[in-house]
């Protein structure tokens, strides 16, 4: 495995290098980086100007000597001027990290919902969901992700300020997504007619009241939880993750665990509240920490030596569930001074961040979240699409094979069919997707930024191209290029522990 | 795999095959197509995509050749309600002003001219960009995909390392780059250019696909003839890859419908005068919250074509490899 | 496949357990069938895979099903697993051991399958999960029924992989499936099955996908493991020669239903429906001349869409009249022997001639 691993590397990094190269060429043949100079009215100022290009750039040496000589002040970790003189490294610094922050954050959610719906399309094949699952996917597969983000940036967001400024549901609109909401429950549903029919109505009837409830009191310009919402979504939380894992059974020890993680979550919620004003990330980060190890704790303790495995796996799921429903409120609550702060208009459409931004950790929080959204919004939704039609085929495929057969004439149920056969073999193939899916989505952040206005690694590259400026153009590609190295080769490793066939070779 | 067959001969293929169905044998051809008109995205797709495509062309024109559309995609012209589209689809029965095109059926822009000219001229560059793309790239992914799934070895190692190495390009990178280099020198140079930077998935495809076939006993046994290795590839092997081929077709094209769209917006793809449907949203990317249709015309365009063609070649897929819900990779 | 191409390996003498070391079978029932139908509705029209059949086994006996590609022997033993796919209508009763399988939950249904009635399947290849350990698959199958320890489970799996003839089994508890033979693997299944002491396996042709050599001692091992855990066999093949070799009883199909049963050896020197003597005529004789041939029936089985009425042999049948048999569809009925049903009109007829399977030489020589 290691000499696998060092064998793999030791290629791509070849690769990356003559990649690098080849980028290198194009980029310092892209435009003419005097071109501006140009423009001055001749002169001797107009000539020094030139002079002073041609000399920052090396203009007047070969193409090649000027890659080494790139080359090897990359490798001590300086990246160079652009063709005004500035630091790439400053400006790299400035740009890698919303851009990773919108990279990773659309990548993430895709894969995440992509899988998931994925999953659940394939397991209901043919149905109604199914079918509109696969139209979606096809839709958002065809959209130019350009058009999208900015039908989003000059449609969609003045909307929704518009509508935050005075949040109440017309009842029309109400109607239209609990029907939609219902619809999907419905097809969710096996069973007869009559069941998926009860639980259309039924979700119909309690989304229309939810919704009516909240728009009337004003819930939506000055949102949040409230221990009751949050304790009743632990609970659930920890019928749903055993029910998923072990089976619906009230007394059975992962049960006990995972309602005694919920109970332990909701305890916290009450208990930490002076800590959770206004915490910074480590807190965060520490908290989550410490929920993972009393969960296992818990798990540990309750489930006995008959079902310790899936003990510890109900409770810290629902543990961590918690935590995240914790957070989420936390946030819901700052939502309304954070509107104050931004004057009534939380959705925004330029830029990464509100400038020079003070703000509780919550409030900063929404800032980056408001500005986020959009943009990871429309850069997910063709690898939501693509990751949603792979999961669903590679599901579908390996549903039908014997092994799968063979693991429900052992009598297992359904459920761990699902999960321990079905979902674990399917889900292999998916690993090589995400290598080549963030190609696509680095190329796609581009636009994004563009649209939205962003500082950073698309600007980069754009004014590079524009200004003939390979400096910037090879800054890009370091991160961008750097991005799909690093996940081939992680997707490689991951599929080599995931399938044992692969080891051998 | 080793599976050994205890049965000493295949039965006759009569009794075998048949299974009692009662079916006349099919050629693979009526059997592609047979499956093919089944799908109804695919018929859905078609029907889409040559509507598209016929509007396009007939509407105004190809080069010297008139079309029915009267007005021209560059000339200005007074602006009528503020440039609002005329073009009407309810009947006048249903409180609409009845199915009419109106002066300016897409409307017009901020000097006057008529959106729905400029559209059909966008629309037209893009299919053309598309399909340079398409075949370009599919050509050259087959043939490099086809060499290293056929000779093993040092050219396989050596394509495989150039698939690798572009890959490790983003894609827009290295079509922003070419583009720009390629410059004002036309549409058809620039479909090449990003025909030449869009063949790997086609080149990854292929191979696969030749790589199961030469192990197949046909070619084992014209290899054995010492049948030259270019006419196997050619005689034995391409033939077998057809239906993989024409799929990546499709693919490539609406990659490149998207891939043009996207340059064009950012500014990197078509140069004026030549227009493509992104160009124009780039165009009037500052008049879109005064005039939303010069942004949603060529947009509903792309989509349309994207679409179909997505329904195209997911309809060929399942034609020419009915084995259900195969993952590709 | 179809029937015409058995190997003459009827008279392979295996050096191990044969059926007649074994343990005979006990009075005691275990499985019972009737009139079970099962449909599959599709886009041409409704299947009619398995239209009505009949049959029963006892503890320790072993009963062959033959009979042509697609004539319903895996959709039957399928609906006894309750594993037909959801587009499946089945009727009539599967009872075991008394309780219908049809009319339980399927709660109940799967608390047998895999612990009570266990199934091994054609391709030992493809049929283990290629990314988990042969030991947790096994164990896998002792957690799902019984209330023990991942541990106990575990070693349960080792004692049977000794059993089916693994060597160093401990070891092989964490090989993965394509570290292992396809004989390993199939012995990994009988494993499997046996690993809750069954009542009734269900072989679904498992030695097809093997090396001859292998077929036997997995044959070996199946009398043997049968003895050890007092289970019935439903053992579905083409190859008659395992039939003669290891089935006490034999039921054989055609189009969907039970043309002929009775015990093994009346039926192959007797039989009283013509597909079974077309199918024995089809095996070479040992004292076969040299330009004998093999005579495979000619024609192939009706539609299961649109079943024509009569018999539905009767389009390949040398003995097919114009009237009954093209009209009526024969019932299985009891024919000369005891416990011998067959489903012909005119099975007296084969018992006339001393070699029933001479209708088919004169058949498949008039056709040439
Ligand atoms: N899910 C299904 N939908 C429609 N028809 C089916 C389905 N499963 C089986 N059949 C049909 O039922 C018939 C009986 O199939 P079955 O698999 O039981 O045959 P078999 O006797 O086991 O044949 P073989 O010897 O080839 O295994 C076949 O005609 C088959 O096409
Ligand atoms: S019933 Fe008639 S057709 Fe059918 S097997 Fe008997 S003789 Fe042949
Ligand atoms: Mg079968």
């Amino acid at each position: 495995m290691l000499a696998f691993i060092a064998r793999r590397l030791f290629v791509s990094v070849l690769v990356f290098l003559a990649a690098t190269a080849v980028v290198f060429v194009m980029a310092a043949n892209v435009g003419d980086p005097l071109a501006e100079a140009r423009q001055l009215p001749p002169g001797p100022a107009q000539e020094s100007a030139m002079a002073e290009i041609t000399e920052r750039m090396k203009l007047d040496e070969p193409v090649f000597v000027r890659y080494f000589h790139w080359l090897g002040s990359a490798l001590t970790g300086d990246l160079g001027v652009n063709v005004t003189g500035r630091s790439i490294n400053a400006m790299l610094e400035n740009a890698v990290g919303s851009t990773l922050q919108l990279v990773l954050a659309a990548t993430v959610l895709s894969i995440v919902i992509g899988i998931t719906i994925g999953v659940i399309s394939a397991l209901r094949q043919y149905s109604g969901l199914d079918l509109s699952v696969t139209f979606a996917a096809f839709l958002f597969y065809s959209l130019p992700l350009f058009w999208v983000a900015t039908l989003l940036k000059q449609f969609v967001a003045i909307d929704l300020n518009n509508w935050l400024a005075d949040p109440e549901l017309a009842l029309w609109v109400i109607g239209l997504i609990a029907l939609f909401v219902a619809l999907f429950c419905a097809a969710l549903v096996v069973g007869d007619r009559r069941s998926r029919v009860t639980t259309f109505v039924v979700a119909f009837v309690a989304m229309c009241a939810l919704l009516w409830a909240l728009s009337e009191t004003g819930w939506f310009a000055d949102p949040g939880l409230g221990i009751f919402v949050i304790a009743l979504t632990a609970v659930a939380g920890a019928i749903g993750f055993t029910t998923l894992f072990s089976g619906l059974d009230w007394h059975s020890p992962p049960m006990r665990a995972a309602m005694a993680a919920a109970i332990a979550g909701i305890a916290s919620a009450l208990l930490l509240d002076p800590v959770l004003r206004d915490p910074n990330l480590a807190t965060i980060a520490l908290l989550a920490v410490i929920t993972a190890g009393v969960c296992f704790a818990i798990g540990w303790l309750l489930g006995g030596e008959l079902y310790r495995r899936s003990a510890v796996q109900s409770a810290m799921f629902t543990g961590l569930f918690t935590g995240a429903v914790i957070f989420t409120d936390r946030l819901l609550q700052s939502f309304a001074s954070y509107s104050d702060l931004k004057g009534g208009r939380p959705v925004s459409t330029i830029g990464s961040g509100t400038p020079n931004f003070q703000g509780t950790f919550w409030q900063s929080g929404l800032d980056s979240l408001g500005h986020l959204a959009l943009p990871t919004l429309a850069l997910m939704l063709i690898s939501l699409a693509t990751y949603t039609r792979y999961t669903r085929a590679s599901m579908l495929e390996v549903m039908n094979q014997d092994y799968v057969r063979t693991a429900r004439a052992k009598g297992l149920p359904e459920r761990a069919v699902v999960t321990r056969h079905s979902l674990r073999n399917g889900l292999i193939p998916i690993t090589t997707l995400t290598a080549y899916d963030i190609g696509t989505v680095m190329g796609g952040a581009v636009v994004t930024e563009t649209v939205f206005g962003w500082r950073a690694m698309g600007r980069l590259l754009l004014d590079g191209i524009n200004q003939g400026d390979p400096m910037p153009i090879m800054a890009f590609f370091l991160v961008a290029g750097g991005a799909i190295v690093v996940f081939n080769m992680i997707a490689d490793i991951a599929y080599g522990f995931l399938d044992p066939r692969i080891r051998l070779s | 795999m080793r599976r050994t067959r205890t049965k000493p001969a295949q039965a006759p293929s009569g009794t075998d095959a048949v299974q009692g169905m009662g079916v006349r044998t099919r050629t693979q051809g009526e059997l592609v197509f047979r499956r093919f008109v089944r799908h109804k995205g695919a018929v859905a797709g078609m029907i889409g995509l040559g509507a598209i495509v016929l509007l396009a062309v007939t509407s105004i024109g190809a080069g010297p050749i008139p079309g029915w559309w009267p007005k021209d995609f560059s000339s200005t012209g007074t602006i009528v309600d503020s440039g609002k589209p005329t073009l009407s689809l309810l009947p006048g029965f249903l409180g609409g002003s009845g199915m009419q095109m109106g002066e300016h059926p897409f409307g017009q822009d901020n000097v006057g001219r008529d959106y729905f000219a400029l559209t059909m001229r966008g629309t037209q560059v893009s299919l053309v960009i598309a399909f340079i793309v398409g075949i370009v790239s599919t050509f050259v992914g087959t043939l490099i995909g086809a060499v290293a799934g056929y000779f093993r070895g040092k050219s396989e190692a050596a394509l495989m390392r150039l698939t690798d190495l572009v890959i490790t390009i983003p894609t827009l990178l290295f079509a922003g780059l070419v583009a720009v280099m390629a410059g004002d020198r036309g549409i058809v140079v620039l479909g090449l250019v990003l025909g030449l930077v869009t063949w790997t998935p086609t080149a990854r495809l292929i191979r696969g696909e030749v790589l199961s076939i030469r192990e197949k006993e046909f070619v084992i046994a014209a290899r054995s003839f010492g049948t030259s290795a270019r006419r196997i590839i050619v005689k034995h092997i391409l033939p077998n890859t057809v239906g993989i081929i024409i799929v990546s077709v499709t693919l490539a094209i609406a990659t490149a419908i998207i891939l043009e769209s996207a340059l064009s917006f950012l500014g990197l793809g078509v140069q004026p005068p030549d227009t493509s449907l992104g160009r124009i949203i780039h165009d009037y990317q500052n008049a879109l919250t005064v005039r939303p249709w010069l942004f949603y015309w060529p947009g509903f365009f792309i989509i349309g074509i994207v679409l179909s063609v997505n329904f195209i070649g997911d309809g060929l897929r399942d034609a020419f490899d009915p084995r259900q819900n195969r993952v590709r990779d | 496949m179809s029937t015409n191409t058995e190997p003459a390996n009827g008279s392979r003498v295996h050096a191990g357990k044969t059926l007649a070391d074994s343990l005979p079978p006990s009075d005691e029932e275990i499985l019972r069938v009737e009139d079970l139908t099962v449909e599959f509705p599709t886009d041409d029209g409704i299947v009619h895979a398995v239209r009505g059949v009949d049959y029963s086994v006892r503890e320790r006996e072993v009963l062959g099903i033959v009979g042509e590609s697609g004539s319903g022997k895996s959709v039957s033993s399928m609906a006894i697993m309750g594993l037909l796919p959801g587009n499946a209508r089945v009727h009539g009763s599967i009872r075991y051991r008394g309780t219908d399988l049809l009319r339980m939950r399927e709660k109940e249904h799967r608390s047998l399958r895999g612990d009570k009635i266990a199934m091994i399947f054609q391709d030992p290849m493809t049929s283990l999960n290629p990314v988990q350990t042969i030991g947790d698959q096994l164990a896998e199958a002792v957690l799902s029924h019984h209330l023990v320890s991942r541990k106990q489970a575990l070693a349960r799996a080792k004692e049977m992989l000794d059993l089916v003839g693994i060597p160093r089994p401990e070891a092989r508890l964490k090989s993965y499936p394509h570290e292992f033979s396809g004989g390993m693997r199939q012995r990994v299944m009988i494993a499997m099955a046996i690993i809750n002491d069954p009542d009734l396996i269900i072989a679904d042709e498992p030695t097809t996908a093997l090396d001859v050599t292998v077929q036997a001692q997995i044959l070996e091992k199946l009398l043997e493991v049968k003895d050890e855990v007092n289970a019935a066999i439903l053992m579905i093949t083409h190859d008659l020669g395992v039939i003669a070799g290891m089935a006490h009883r034999v039921l054989v199909m055609y189009a969907g239903r039970p043309v002929e049963i009775g015990n093994v050896d009346v039926v192959f020197n007797q039989p009283r429906m013509p597909y079974m003597a077309g199918l024995l005529g089809s095996l070479p004789h040992l004292d076969a001349t040299e330009h004998e041939r093999l005579r495979p029936i000619v024609g192939t089985p009706p539609s299961l869409i649109n079943v024509p009425p009569g018999c539905p042999f009767s389009p390949r049948c040398p003995l097919a009249d114009d009237s009954a048999c093209v009209t009526t569809e024969p019932e299985l009925a009891p024919v000369d022997a005891d416990e011998h049903y067959a489903a012909c009109h005119h099975w007296s007829r084969l018992a006339q001639v001393d070699d029933p399977t001479a209708y088919f030489r004169a058949e498949s020589e008039r056709s040439r």
